[in-house]
């Protein structure tokens, strides 16, 4: 078992200053090392962080989430990081997946490992309208990318140094989450699925993405599709 | 010739200058600055030349022929620009990322 410090959880966030600390300090307590990547935040959330033992990050312009997770990722690997974590901010997912998921790397010796809301053993409250949405972001993807896995955008993944020197994410926004599956079948990365606890608080509902948001994401696909 | 017709010749013989001081990079560009100010030029003088080409071309008029190969040529120069967009996104994004990395701090119980 590597040490725990050498295992980095990288959290973008952008403007998540009514949730971020509590998030943060519970992956703290676990004894990961942390990097929080603000996106340019325009609320109060390097104030939150005060007291919190964490590498912070700040971009000097918003660029979105996909941009904050290369950065995190980037630094992660400058600090030696053996294995990273990528984690949302809004308190949806669930420390304890972590192990699991790190333990399944190891064993299985995957490259990268995605959580999923949808496979057995998996929990959470999600709502039918999201799950379908959700299916159908699956089967895109498995368009897109010809991969074709039980959940779609699901922000818990946790990679080791090949992977995470081996993926460069150039989509900045939303459009990463297929990007990343693109280049594990690109750099043929050897990946699995694990079942992940989500807890959709009222606060990250309000946060989530809208069916808006999900054209907009699929009109980057197509961008990268042409020019990538 | 009519006023429409010295409209738009001075207009092409204006551009096609305008490109030629701005972009004398290459041969290449001056020959098809060249092409482009003597057949624009020849084509609002004698337009019934526009209609034969059409004909030939199957399209009943000379000012439809060029309708269609216009939305063509546009549509193919949105995709240029995104893709030039999508290149400058990616430098910038790579220089804010440098520079945020290069001022990341450790946060801990003192701050």
């Amino acid at each position: 078992m590597s040490d725990k410090k050498s295992i980095f959880v990288v959290i973008p966030c952008y403007n998540e200053a009514g949730i971020i600390r509590e998030t943060i300090a519970a992956v703290i307590e676990k004894g990961y090392s942390t990097i929080v990547v603000d996106d340019h935040s325009t609320d109060n959330t390097k104030e939150q962080l005060k007291g919190l033992s964490v590498i912070y990050v700040r971009h000097r312009l918003n660029m979105g989430q996909g941009a904050a997770l290369q950065t995190g990722i980037s630094l992660a690997l400058k600090k030696k990081a053996e294995y990273m974590v990528t984690f949302d901010a809004d308190g949806q997912h669930d420390v304890d997946d972590i192990d699991g998921m790190l333990q399944k790397l190891k064993e299985g010796q995957f490259d990268i490992v995605l959580g999923s809301r949808f496979l057995p053993g998996a929990g959470g409250n999600i709502r039918t309208v999201r799950k379908l949405l959700l299916k159908a972001a699956c089967y895109l993807n498995y368009l897109f990318t010809g991969i074709l896995l039980s959940d779609a955008h699901n922000g818990l993944r946790v990679m080791n140094r090949n992977a995470a020197e081996r993926i460069h994410l150039k989509e900045n926004r939303m459009a990463h989450a297929t990007e990343i599956l693109k280049e594990i079948k690109e750099q043929g990365l050897k990946f699995d699925e694990f079942p992940v606890h989500i807890h959709y608080s009222d606060y990250s509902k309000k946060k989530g993405q809208s069916l808006l948001n999900s054209v907009r994401i699929f009109f980057d696909l197509i961008l990268n599709k042409i020019f990538d | 010739m009519t006023l429409i017709q010295v409209v738009l010749a001075a207009g092409v013989i204006l551009i096609g200058v305008y490109m030629y001081i701005r972009l004398r990079s290459t041969l290449f560009d001056v020959f098809l600055i060249g092409l482009f100010i003597i057949s624009g030029t020849l084509l609002v003088l004698f337009p019934e030349y526009s209609n034969k080409i059409a004909h030939w071309a199957g399209v009943g008029r000379g000012a439809d022929l060029l309708f269609y190969l216009s939305i063509l040529f546009l549509f193919f120069l949105i995709l240029k620009l995104y893709s030039r967009l999508r290149r400058i996104e990616q430098t910038f994004t790579e220089i804010v990322r440098n520079k945020s990395i290069e001022e990341a701090e450790e946060l801990d119980k003192k701050n």
